[in-house]
């Protein structure tokens, strides 16, 4: 029986698995953190967290976050009070971007705190990462105004856009330097359920060479695996994930039509996803519906370049039981189908 | 091509900094304000169509609908007496329990491209919220309530029956969101579904018209 992280890559090297993936499996490195993935370091623990139900916190971007009580997750607030950016010609005025300068103690206690103990055999050393390129500009100016400014304001939104990534470049050097992670699972969610948010032609203008050279150094550095979250619709930008040097595609929802993309980018690229949050985490799930989802993605799928995974951006579901169902129903699969 | 042609051509390709003295020149040349409003409707309901198609993005549809308020801002002083160009008022929000606003603000300057006038109660919105805004509004024709998530489904549903139960009438409820179908909105008793903000302006008419 081949390990996880063997599993993991013959899936997506279209060699010889022995079984599905089973959704974050090869990914749990680090079980107390979120995610199960390594999650703290200096930089990102610097940056004030909102609790749910506590009051409104500025992270150290700037950006101020809410998380009211009755629900599931935290939002930036965007009225024009707490924008960061009210104006993106002047940017350069109102952005700073967080210091990298923590001693390198604070680091060593990160690395004793979550590289000891992993089954470097089984699993990948992964790093949590977000938000990305793109979600660091909404949130610091709100997604319409973001949406926008790529239209009225395309040298200004640039400038930008290469700050943040300078920026994640330099925090890139940290992490390699501590983790020497073989995979990076940076989230960056690109569009809705049923469109992306740009463009290809703009997202490709836009976005395509910061994140080729974002992922591109992280490449350089050893890292083995890209994976991208993205819960949306984005199969029209498939070609550029491609490009930027996305290994695993997770999040791909079901409105991507995912066994036609394996048809067309197997091989380039893998995809990690298809049993949707919207179908499956819901207050009246059942089993059975599990069972019926988890079925018919990894019957239409099959077994090379696809691993069956809730859509959701981490280990775990909104509602208790859900994500070990679909575990338990992709390893019934695995069953059948891999005889 | 006419200058009221010209508006809508503008308007759908979103030049914010061209429509409005467009605008100015169709007034100009004689054209009614209530017709210029219109090429402007008619050319949002383009933007729509091409969005639903998957021919053009958010982007797109948010420059467009800027460039017609841009128009609107102008048309305003040759509307003010004319109340008929209104499709009536619309409250929007969504429900409580849910933070997403990128959906609810397109739907939002969709359906106001389309003649409504638009009352944004913005997100996590409980449900007498709503019955407030609709109670404090004057002709409130339509309520279309928002929810991106499965966790808010069920306030989505209290939300619709505590507007039904609340007594209130005179407008029909449209509801909208990722986890939200068709079948699911029939079961909660909502008066329409519009799957993107494109559809959901054209909805909101038929409806309301209805």
């Amino acid at each position: 029986m081949l390990t996880k992280k063997q599993n993991l890559l013959e899936t997506i090297r279209g060699g010889k698995p022995d079984r599905f993936v089973n959704q974050y499996e090869a990914f749990d490195c680090s079980p107390s953190a979120p995610f199960g993935m390594i999650f703290s370091d200096p930089v990102m623990d610097a940056s004030a967290r909102p609790v749910i139900g506590g009051p409104p916190v500025k992270d150290s971007w700037g950006v101020t976050k809410a998380w009211p009580a009755n629900v599931p997750g935290a939002f930036p607030v965007h009225d024009q009070e707490h924008k960061v950016i009210k104006d993106i010609t002047q940017w350069e005025k109102v952005v700073k971007a967080p210091t990298l300068d923590y001693p390198q103690s604070e680091w060593d206690k990160c690395k004793a705190a979550q590289l000891e103990g992993i089954d470097r055999n089984e699993l990948f050393v992964t790093v949590f990462g977000a938000p990305g390129i793109f979600e660091q500009v909404h949130y610091l100016m709100g997604m319409d105004d973001c949406l926008i400014a790529f239209y009225e304001e395309p040298e200004a939104m640039k400038e930008l856009i290469n700050f943040i990534t300078e920026w994640k470049l330099k925090y890139a050097k940290l992490v390699c330097d501590n983790f020497a992670p073989e995979v990076i699972f940076q989230h960056d969610d690109w569009g809705s359920h049923k469109s992306s948010f740009l463009s290809p032609d703009m997202f490709e203008e836009f976005l395509l060479e910061p994140y080729k050279k974002w992922y591109g150094y992280y490449r350089q550095r050893g890292v083995q695996i890209i994976a991208h979250h993205n819960d949306a619709y984005s199969a029209n930008l498939v070609p550029a994930m491609i490009e930027m040097g996305i290994d695993i595609w997770q999040g791909c929802v079901s409105t991507n039509n995912v066994s036609e993309l394996i048809k067309k980018y197997g091989g380039k690229i893998s995809f990690m996803g298809d049993i949707d949050n919207g179908l499956v985490d819901r207050e009246d799930w059942t089993q059975e519906l599990v069972a019926k989802h988890v079925r018919r993605a990894c019957e239409e799928n099959g077994k090379l370049y696809f691993i069956p995974c809730i859509t959701q951006g981490g280990k775990g579901a909104v509602y208790d039981g859900v994500y070990d169902a679909i575990s338990v129903e992709i390893d019934k699969m695995s069953k059948e189908m891999f005889k | 091509m006419a200058k009221i042609d010209e508006v809508k051509e503008q308007v759908i390709i979103g030049k914010t900094k061209i429509v409005p003295g467009l605008v100015q020149e169709a007034l100009d040349e004689g054209s009614v304000a209530k017709d210029i409003l219109q090429a402007m409707i008619d050319g949002m309901k383009v933007v729509g169509d091409r969005f639903s198609a998957g021919e053009i993005f958010v982007p797109e549809m948010l420059i467009a609908a800027k460039a017609m308020a841009k128009g609107v801002e102008v048309l305003k002083p040759h509307l003010a007496a004319d109340a008929s160009t209104s499709l009536g008022t619309c409250v929007i929000g969504t429900v409580e329990g849910d933070l997403h606003d990128i959906g609810k603000n397109l739907v939002s300057m969709m359906i106001g491209s389309a003649g409504f006038d638009m009352v944004d109660l913005g997100v996590d919105q409980a449900p007498d919220k709503f019955i407030a805004a609709i109670k404090n509004n004057q002709n409130v024709k339509l309520v279309a309530c928002s929810a991106l998530l499965t966790t808010t489904l069920p306030a989505l549903k209290k939300t619709v029956d505590a507007i039904r139960e609340s007594g209130l009438s005179g407008f029909k409820i449209i509801v909208g969101g990722a986890p939200v179908t068709q079948k699911f909105a029939d079961e909660i008793g909502a008066d329409a579904y519009a799957p993107d903000a494109g559809a959901a302006a054209e909805k909101a008419k038929a409806i309301v018209a209805a």
